[in-house]
């Protein structure tokens, strides 16, 4: 067996160095900590939406039957259980119980408690049977509990600043990491492939999405099959290129200022209004929805961390364990996954924590102004759109702008503690 | 420094393009057609006459708002459509023709089959009422599904029941006789005459100069912004906005930098100090302080008598007529426009300091400042006129988005505070799919931004003459 040679840089054991030191720096900025401790409640809260505001009980006793109401519903939804028919008209409040757990909050977001509509002051009198069933924090004018409401809005929002993140974050990564580490010299791609890619695009796009135009309003797997017909021909292309590359003229190589493309793309993709257009593609949607707005944000707000990706590789590559990498014979692939981006990551995650800030807000705003969000869903910022109508129920002004303030300062703590842990010019010791 | 300037420029092409095309894009995209949206539809009654002038109206308004032209320069296609689709206008009809030409591949086949069912409708409208009434209903009934089915098996199962059902009755059959065989001949000849792999074939197609997209855009730039749904001038519209938000906006920007700079500087200044600690708490919290809740907040508070707190005047702008003195108006309109000046104020007051300061730090840890202290040099020039022009630097990069900003107005803003704006007037064409409108905010609102990056950039060169254009 052939004897490899035995260069050994020991990269783990760095990356942990670099990791451990920026843990303990950001450990030192208490407010961050804090922050940090908060969104862990957050991600608690809306993980178990369901068992804290809930109009179903957790567990009960009717008529000597035996219920897990709750769990059961993540089965109905999954459609591998069925609703009892005693529960089918979902009338919980009016069954007999013998024994029953309640949620914490014994209401749903959207769900209308008749006696108590109206406003509901949280400190006036409710029309209940016992303190369980207090609105703690006030009713809107149909009756539904303002706090389920603001748990509801706690999962949306963290989903928001999740999803949103992570579409900009795949985008951002993948077009900044090609700008920074290929420059603008140094990705070459032969014509042929160029031409090929340029046509396929053109077919994929028609006959994925041109000629099954009428197929794909009927169902979403037919979405699914039109972009399977898309790679399908993005993937022939490709193979037909690689038989063509011995081609005289077709074959040869030619070099794409991939930096200069990516970097007037941002440029031009930062001079359009952001907020304007957001509204303006929401308005379009015929069914609203809140993933489309987590997409559609996500979608938007990639420039920033391509930027940050971009400027920390065109740094990394000139660094020189690159270039060993490259003298071992590492493609350039490779060297760019496994040994470019893990070490360019530190300042994309301070701006992930901005971002997912700005994501919230962004939601929160679009709820607030009434676009792009379903009629029976329920966010921090649509309650807080209530209070606008009303007055006289400082309940809804206070509570969910709160919880939106309070969510969006976390995340800029973060940011910053992360940008002193990281960024090694505010970095001491 | 004119090379730069014009790739400053050339850089704006793409983005001005890209602008347009998105925004064109869109209006393309937007439920409902912009021009049986503005007519009334016609009434089944009428007959065939009203079913004409209602075409022939469609026809001139499509004329004149541009629409009988292509959407763009070229088209990408099936090889079973023609390149006149765009003259199909009534959208209904366009839809119908599009989905049967979708399964059977042969366009003309499918516009005569169309055809013949209109024809069909308007004969069977016109018929006397000595027919039976029961059977017309019952063909009515089946139109629909003539019109808007185009699978082959259902179309051929509809005719037979139509057929049927009016042989029913024979003077209807004798008086519809003429447009029965013509219904069944075309739908017959559509699927005989099926070429249903043209469907497959690509084809592009080329239009020119004259259409949609091109009109619009040339218009745009010679300032002609054509005009809204409801037929005012869209300049007309965007005048009487803009001007309220320009107002809120200069005394925003005014009193943020003269509060914020200030306070920056003396907050480096005396860094660490409990002034220094007590501003930057103060100003991160209000920086994270999402306006449109402060906003709201106040709203509620202090401008109505809820909580006896109402300080400040209610939302809008009052409504003292017009022939009321200046003053006394005056009065009243700044009056109503403290609230939103302060909740546009804090956000941007906030940011400038914490800039203000960052970079002020940054600069006196440098070594020039020491040299000028040692050098006993008085700590007032110091700091005012050695440090910062040097730390100007974040600030000036507000200015790139300051001229948008102010132009595109705050929507939340100008929402809450009832204040007929650039952003309302945004909102509200949204709300309205008003896209003239809309395209002409988007546009100038991005030029802004092109002009403030440029302006922005001017300035870096003025407070570091180091910074060369290159």
């Amino acid at each position: 067996m052939e004897q490899r040679p035995s260069v050994h840089i020991d990269p783990p054991q760095q990356a942990q160095g670099y990791w451990a030191k920026s843990w303990k720096q950001f450990r030192k900025n208490r407010m961050a900590v804090w922050a940090m401790r908060f969104l862990f409640v957050l991600l608690m809260i809306s993980l178990f939406a369901d068992f804290i505001a809930n109009d179903k009980p957790i567990y009960c006793k009717i008529e000597g039957q035996r219920y897990w109401p709750i769990f059961k519903s993540y089965g109905v939804q999954l459609g591998i259980a069925k609703w009892d028919r005693r529960f089918l008209p979902a009338n919980w409040e009016n069954q007999e119980y013998e024994y029953e757990i309640p949620a914490l909050i014994p209401y749903s977001a959207s769900g209308i408690d008749y006696r108590n509509g109206n406003f509901k002051s949280p400190f006036g009198e409710q029309q209940i049977d016992s303190w369980t069933e207090r609105h703690w924090m006030g009713t809107d004018q149909l009756g539904r509990d303002v706090a389920a409401g603001m748990v509801a809005g706690t999962r949306v929002a963290m989903m928001v600043g999740l999803i949103a993140m992570s579409i900009a974050t795949l985008i951002g990564l993948c077009l900044g990491a090609v700008a920074g580490y290929y420059g603008d010299h140094r990705l070459q791609v032969s014509r042929i492939r160029l031409l090929l890619n340029g046509l396929g695009i053109v077919l994929a796009f028609f006959y994925a999405f041109m000629v099954r135009r009428y197929q794909l309003q009927e169902s979403g797997t037919e979405l699914l099959k039109s972009l399977a017909i898309a790679v399908g021909i993005m993937i022939l292309v490709n193979l037909l290129a690689r038989a063509l590359k011995g081609l005289p003229y077709l074959g040869q190589r030619i070099t794409i200022a991939a930096d200069l493309i990516i970097m007037r793309f941002i440029e031009t993709f930062t001079s359009i209004p952001g907020l304007l257009l957001l509204l303006a593609l929401l308005s379009i949607i015929h069914r609203p929805s809140i993933f489309n707005i987590m997409v559609i944000i996500g979608l938007m707000s990639w420039t920033g961390i391509a930027r940050f990706i971009r400027a920390e590789l065109l740094r990394i590559r000139q660094l020189e364990y690159i270039e060993a990498a490259q003298a071992m014979g590492f493609s350039e692939w490779r060297i760019l996954l496994r040994h470019a981006i893990p070490n360019a990551l530190g300042p994309v995650l301070i701006t992930i924590a901005f971002g997912i800030a700005s994501a919230i807000l962004a939601e929160a705003f679009l709820s607030f102004v009434g676009i792009g969000v379903e009629e029976d869903q329920v966010t921090w910022g649509k309650l807080l759109s209530l209070a606008r109508r009303s007055a006289h129920a400082w309940w809804l002004a206070v509570f969910p702008g709160f919880a939106i303030f309070i969510t969006v300062t976390a995340f800029n703590l973060i940011g910053e503690g992360l940008t002193d842990a990281i960024d090694p010019r505010t970095r001491q010791g | 420094m004119l090379r730069y300037l014009t790739k400053r420029l050339l850089i704006f092409i793409p983005t001005l393009i890209a602008i347009s095309l998105l925004a064109f894009g869109l209006s393309k995209l937007t439920p409902g057609d912009p021009i049986t949206d503005r007519l009334q539809a016609p009434d089944d009654s009428g007959g065939a006459s009203s079913a004409e002038r209602y075409e022939k109206e469609v026809k001139e308004l499509a004329r004149q708002l541009g629409l009988d032209k292509p959407s763009f320069y070229f088209a990408l296609s099936s090889a079973a459509f023609p390149d006149t689709t765009y003259r199909v206008l009534l959208p209904s009809r366009r839809d119908a023709v599009s989905r049967l030409t979708d399964r059977c591949g042969n366009w003309s086949a499918s516009m005569r089959y169309y055809q013949s069912v209109e024809n069909f409708e308007q004969r069977l409208n016109a018929l006397p009422d000595s027919v039976d009434a029961d059977v017309r209903i019952k063909l009515r009934k089946k139109l629909s599904r003539l019109y808007f089915s185009s699978k082959e098996r259902e179309l051929r199962a509809v005719l037979q029941q139509v057929q049927d059902t009016a042989a029913l009755d024979p003077v209807l059959l004798q008086q519809m006789e003429r447009p029965l065989t013509r219904l069944s001949s075309s739908l017959k000849k559509m699927y005989s005459e099926a070429t249903p792999a043209k469907r497959l074939i690509p084809r592009l197609y080329w239009y020119g100069l004259d259409n949609q997209y091109h009109n619009w855009l040339t218009n745009f730039l010679v300032g002609n912004f054509g005009e809204a749904m409801d037929g005012r001038p869209v300049v007309d519209k965007i005048s009487n906005a803009i001007w309220w938000t320009l107002i809120i906006n200069i005394v925003t920007i005014i009193l943020a930098f003269a509060i914020a700079i200030p306070l920056g500087i003396t907050s480096a200044v005396r860094r660490d100090s409990v002034f220094d600690r007590s501003t930057s708490l103060t100003l991160f919290i209000l920086y994270s302080l999402p306006t449109f809740w402060i906003a709201t907040m106040l709203v509620v508070f202090f401008t109505t008598p809820e909580y006896g707190l109402k300080i400040f005047k209610s939302i809008g702008l009052g409504d003292l007529p017009s022939s009321a003195p200046f003053m006394a108006r005056f009065w009243e309109t700044a009056g109503h426009l403290v609230l939103p000046v302060i909740c546009n104020t804090y956000v941007s007051l906030a940011f400038i300091a914490r800039q203000m300061r960052g970079g002020m730090i940054e600069v006196l840890q440098q070594d020039y400042i020491r040299t000028a202290k040692a050098k006993g040099l008085e700590a007032r020039k110091v700091v005012w006129k050695h440090s910062l022009r040097n730390s100007l630097f974040p600030i000036i990069t507000l200015f790139a988005s300051i001229f948008p900003a102010a132009v595109g107005g705050s929507v939340v803003i100008e929402l809450i505070f009832n204040i007929p704006g650039m952003g309302r007037l945004m909102l509200d064409s949204i709300f309205a799919a008003d896209w003239p409108v809309i395209f002409t905010i988007l546009m100038l609102v991005a030029l802004l931004t092109v002009i403030g990056n440029f302006v922005a950039d001017l300035l870096y060169g003025w407070a570091d003459p180091r910074v060369r254009f290159a």
